[in-house]
């Protein structure tokens, strides 16, 4: 914060006992979830019951970290799922056609970049509002990779893209350092940088801060780049686990990390946003799931409870904050 | 009525870790909740389960054909370690890799109706789709007499199930070179999708004599399109769920694929692997189909079936 | 402040003008390529297509648009179409009664939208995470309600709502302009219609000019609801058959109907009549498609470029005098 020479937006004072206060919503819904399931399951608290949730978990935490910032600035991308899956669909093919794993890594993270970019600039030089860009490109996204693919799987048997998911780095599972990297740098960007300063900046009030500048365009362009990459990242964690690139795999996964970043406590208006809570949420959604198939309730079940896990969030915040 | 039935769902859930059923606890993997067929092939895992004295457990995604759905649903169950699998993939090659944690958590499974392109399975049991539609596409041309103008509704792309399908109808088509095909358009196995593709389809080709559809659902969808539009023409599907349109003789065939008994004897085969009784590695249903020849047989409701006797099925 | 909301209203006017224009050139210059590339696009029958095709769209769109006015969002209309359809298909199945069936369709709608509603004008939650939540509500009691059986067969009486003619001119698309003309009168003559485009503009300053925001927000997911049950029966009497998840498919090309037509996401801004040349481009564009036997899997991204065209159209006109950001 340093070289801030902007005055402090509000979220950056948040001190832990800022953010403590902030707890109950999502922590209480987590809390809960845990609790039922661990009464009504053996296995639920079981370590490799743990790991799972944490594993499945990953993939929906690197979009909903970078998805935490583009909602604090009061925009919201919805091509992330799409962008995920076709850049999934490049990695597979470039290892299909004897590309090394890195090549094919570098190639999904351009794709996800590209897209991330072009979101960015017609959301900020354009002033296009970020949900009908990002539903045009949805679509420019989802249709390259049918078409890439004809609609079938990319089947990959390469050992290293294998060892991604399945193996572990000094006994702790990739997947989930893979993860906690991402939660790092994004609190580092958020927290500790200007990049992060203009993101609680500009879903504040853009004019009131004499942000409406080139500066704050370019700002807002990285955010949205950011996601891209991401998006890139997570085709990795996606085709590993798959071994093979499949055109609708992730298709939607973006409405469960705006779900997942809502139950969190980041809030669609005035740029709050908190990517702890994030972490709950996408926790709160992992183990909802987990838990209901732990438990095999009806399919149908299943599908009202998502529903209203973020219902239910939703109110309590509102509650809280009638209070 | 309705929250009564909600009440004791949950109410079995949570009770269920607690009440050991005697026999087998099989998972049960299916595609969707919204496919008929899937409903048909469930039934038939209950009603098999049920005759054995074993138990089912059904896991489905949430959201229809979901791949990172069941990926998870796999290593939820590979933990609660159920004694036996019964298999369909959302899809058939990106589903290898979780059929391979099924097998390194040694529990045996059972691959049904949609075969996977890798993994180790105790059997295989399904209706072979080339064949399947190769007969069903015969049959309609057979009912042209050998000529005429015919278009094929697809299904979804890169399943696999259609792909086999379609090849069988282009190989009829090969046996019947007076048979023009005007066109082959993808209603990925909807109805109304279908719909909208024959509605437009008529509008390019005046004379329409048959239809192929790759399942029912896009068959009706396509039976709907004609009447709207007066037109005639002869209508095939796969899959033996427009039982009714058939009756009514509005739907000339239907490739019968045998959801109920699908899973009848899939469950009855992982549950028969674990009482060490013989199974067959692979148990083909021989493509038969409905017509109005026969369709008062298949009058039976859903919860009416019966699974059939393995040893009826089963021959030496 | 009633003034400037009215002088406003003009000023808005001329622009909605000038933007229908434009896309109703577009339109007709889809046409115009289509009639070259095809020989049986300029035949009546395939143009009456078009237009039952698009009415669908319409119908569910037209409801949309007053919802985006007010900068809202409802992306439970998809699944509410499918509950909506399977509930009517029951009660026509166990009553006969074609008109008791209907009722429970439009009711069922109604009353998601209603639900809606409360959710973002009472509970104040963010319209689009609302409605995200109640789709999975929706979609979970459809599901359950079907378990995965198909309910079909109805009364010709009923059939005739989706597949009729009247005077040559599918019943559909009578409905269709019906809805056109109610939509348009409310939204553009009545106090409610002023209201609302007054909250999707400036929400606070509707607020102190005496504007009742949460009684026409609930309004205005109440018609989206009752739309989307009205459409489920036309959809419904067409298809002559019900599914749990039949409504899936239309959630986002209805959101990107009003879009194309001009409505925006902002709002404030938007016709309910640029809904309708919206819904016709993009049925007009996949209708050509399947003339041209173009492979479906271009249909994704070709409506997303669709999207994309317009939404940067209307961001290079509405430089210079843009009041609304």
């Amino acid at each position: 914060m340093s070289e801030n020479s902007i005055a402090t937006p509000p979220g950056t004072t948040s001190t832990f006992s800022a953010e403590l206060r902030r707890v109950p919503g999502v922590a209480w819904i987590l809390g809960l979830l845990v609790l039922v399931f661990a009464l009504a399951s053996r296995d639920f608290l079981s370590a490799p019951n743990l790991l799972n949730i944490g594993l499945q978990s990953v993939i929906l935490l690197i979009l909903a970290l970078p998805m935490t910032m583009i909602i604090m600035t009061e925009g919201v991308d919805i091509s992330m799922g799409a962008v995920l899956t076709l850049a999934s669909v490049v990695l597979a093919w470039v290892l299909a056609h004897d590309g090394s794993l890195p090549l094919a890594l570098a190639a999904a993270l351009v794709t996800g970049l590209a897209f991330g970019v072009g979101n960015g600039m017609l959301v900020a030089l354009l002033k296009m509002p970020p949900f009908v860009v990002t539903l045009g490109t949805m679509g420019v996204a989802q249709g390259l990779a049918l078409l890439a693919t004809d609609g079938q799987s990319i089947v990959v048997s390469n050992d290293s893209l294998q060892a991604v998911y399945a193996g572990s780095f000094m006994g702790i599972p990739q997947t989930l350092l893979i993860g906690a990297v991402v939660y790092a740098l994004s609190h580092w960007l958020l927290y500790q940088t200007r990049f992060g300063t203009y993101v609680f900046a500009l879903g504040g009030n853009p004019d009131a801060l004499g942000l409406a500048g080139i500066r704050a365009n370019y700002y807002l362009i990285a955010v949205y780049a950011f996601g891209g990459l991401m998006a890139g990242l997570a085709a990795l964690i996606l085709t590993s686990r798959m071994s093979s690139g499949h055109p609708t795999a992730a298709i939607g996964m973006e409405f469960d990390a705006i779900a997942a970043v809502v139950v969190g406590g980041t809030s669609f208006e005035h740029g709050n946003g908190w990517l702890f809570g994030t972490l709950l949420g996408v926790l709160a959604v992992g183990a909802l799931r987990n838990g209901l198939n732990l438990l095999t309730v009806a399919s149908s079940v299943q599908v009202s409870c998502i529903g209203l896990l973020v219902i239910v969030a939703l109110l309590i915040d509102g509650f809280k904050g009638k209070k | 009525m309705k929250m009564k039935t909600l009440a004791s769902l949950i109410t079995i859930a949570l009770l269920s870790p607690l009440a050991h059923a005697d026999g087998e606890k099989i998972a049960v993997f299916t595609k969707n909740l919204t496919n008929p067929l899937f409903a048909e092939i469930r039934a038939g895992a209950d009603n098999a389960a049920k005759q054995m004295n074993a138990t089912t457990q059904h896991y489905v995604p949430t959201k229809p054909d979901s791949i990172p759905e069941q990926m998870s649903a796999i290593e939820d169950v590979v933990v609660k370690k159920p004694d036996a699998i019964v298999f369909i993939p959302v899809d058939s090659k990106a589903m290898v890799a979780g059929v391979n944690k099924i097998n390194a958590a040694n529990i045996p499974v059972v691959n049904i109706n949609d075969r996977a392109a890798g993994g180790k399975f105790v059997s295989f049991v399904g209706v072979n789709d080339y064949d399947l539609g190769l007969e069903t596409a015969r049959f309609l041309l057979k009912n042209l007499g050998g000529k005429g103008n015919v278009v094929i509704i697809e299904g979804v792309k890169g399943a696999s199930t259609n792909q086999d399908r379609i090849r069988g109808f282009k190989k009829a088509l090969e046996e019947n070179p007076n048979v023009k095909l005007l066109a082959s358009q993808t209603g990925n196995y909807q109805r109304n999708q279908a719909l909208s593709v024959m509605e437009n389809l008529m509008q390019s080709f005046p004379q329409i004599d048959g239809v192929l559809a790759a399942n029912d659902a896009m068959a009706t969808g396509v039976i709907e399109a004609l009447a709207a539009a007066n037109r005639k023409a002869l209508v095939i599907g796969v899959n033996g769920t427009g039982i009714d349109e058939i009756k009514q003789g509005k739907l000339l065939a239907t490739g019968d694929y045998k959801g109920f008994q699908q899973g009848c004897l899939g469950t009855m085969a992982a549950i028969r692997h674990l009482r060490k009784l013989p199974v067959p590695a692979e148990l083909m249903f021989p493509p038969n189909l409905i017509t109005q020849a026969n369709v008062q047989s298949f009058l039976v409701p859903k919860d009416k079936m019966v699974c059939p006797k393995w040893e009826d099925v089963v021959k030496k | 402040m009633n003034d400037a909301i009215a002088s406003g209203r003009l000023m808005a006017r001329l622009v909605d003008l000038k933007t229908i224009g434009y896309r109703l050139a577009a339109a007709l210059a889809i046409c115009l390529v289509l009639a070259a590339a095809s020989d049986v696009f300029l035949t009546t029958n395939n143009l009456l297509n078009v237009l039952r095709q698009a009415s669908l769209l319409f119908l569910l769109a037209s409801g949309l648009t007053l919802v985006i006015l007010t900068a809202g969002l409802d992306l439970s209309v998809g699944a509410n179409i499918g509950m909506s359809a399977c509930i009517a298909a029951s009660v026509i199945k166990l009553t006969g009664s074609a008109m008791l069936g209907a009722a429970t369709g439009v009711g069922v709608g109604l009353a998601i939208g209603l639900l809606n509603g409360v959710l973002v004008a009472l509970m104040r939650m963010p319209p689009f995470i609302a409605t995200y939540g109640m789709l999975w509500v929706v979609h979970g009691v459809t599901y359950w309600f079907m378990a995965g059986t198909t309910i079909y067969g109805f009364p010709a009486a009923f059939r005739a709502l989706g597949s009729g003619y009247f005077l040559g001119l599918p019943i559909p698309v009578y409905l269709m302009f019906v809805f056109l003309a109610l939509g348009s009168f409310f939204a553009q003559r009545t106090t409610y219609g002023q209201e609302i485009y007054a909250i999707g503009a400036n929400r606070e300053a509707a607020r102190l000019s005496g504007v009742p925001i949460a009684k026409r927000l609930i309004l205005v997911y109440a018609v989206s609801g009752a739309m989307a049950g009205l459409a489920s029966l036309v959809f419904l009497a067409r298809m002559n058959s019900a599914e749990g998840d039949i409504g899936e498919a239309f959630t986002l090309p209805a959101i990107a109907a009003a879009l194309i037509g001009g409505t925006s996401l902002f709002g404030g801004v938007g016709t309910v009549s640029g809904t309708l040349v919206g819904a016709l481009i993009l049925t007009l564009v996949l209708n050509g498609m399947n003339l041209l036997t173009i492979d479906a899997s271009w249909q994704p991204l070709v409506t997303g470029v669709i999207v994309l065209l317009a939404v940067f159209f209307d961001a290079l006109t509405r430089k210079g005098g843009d009041g609304r950001q």
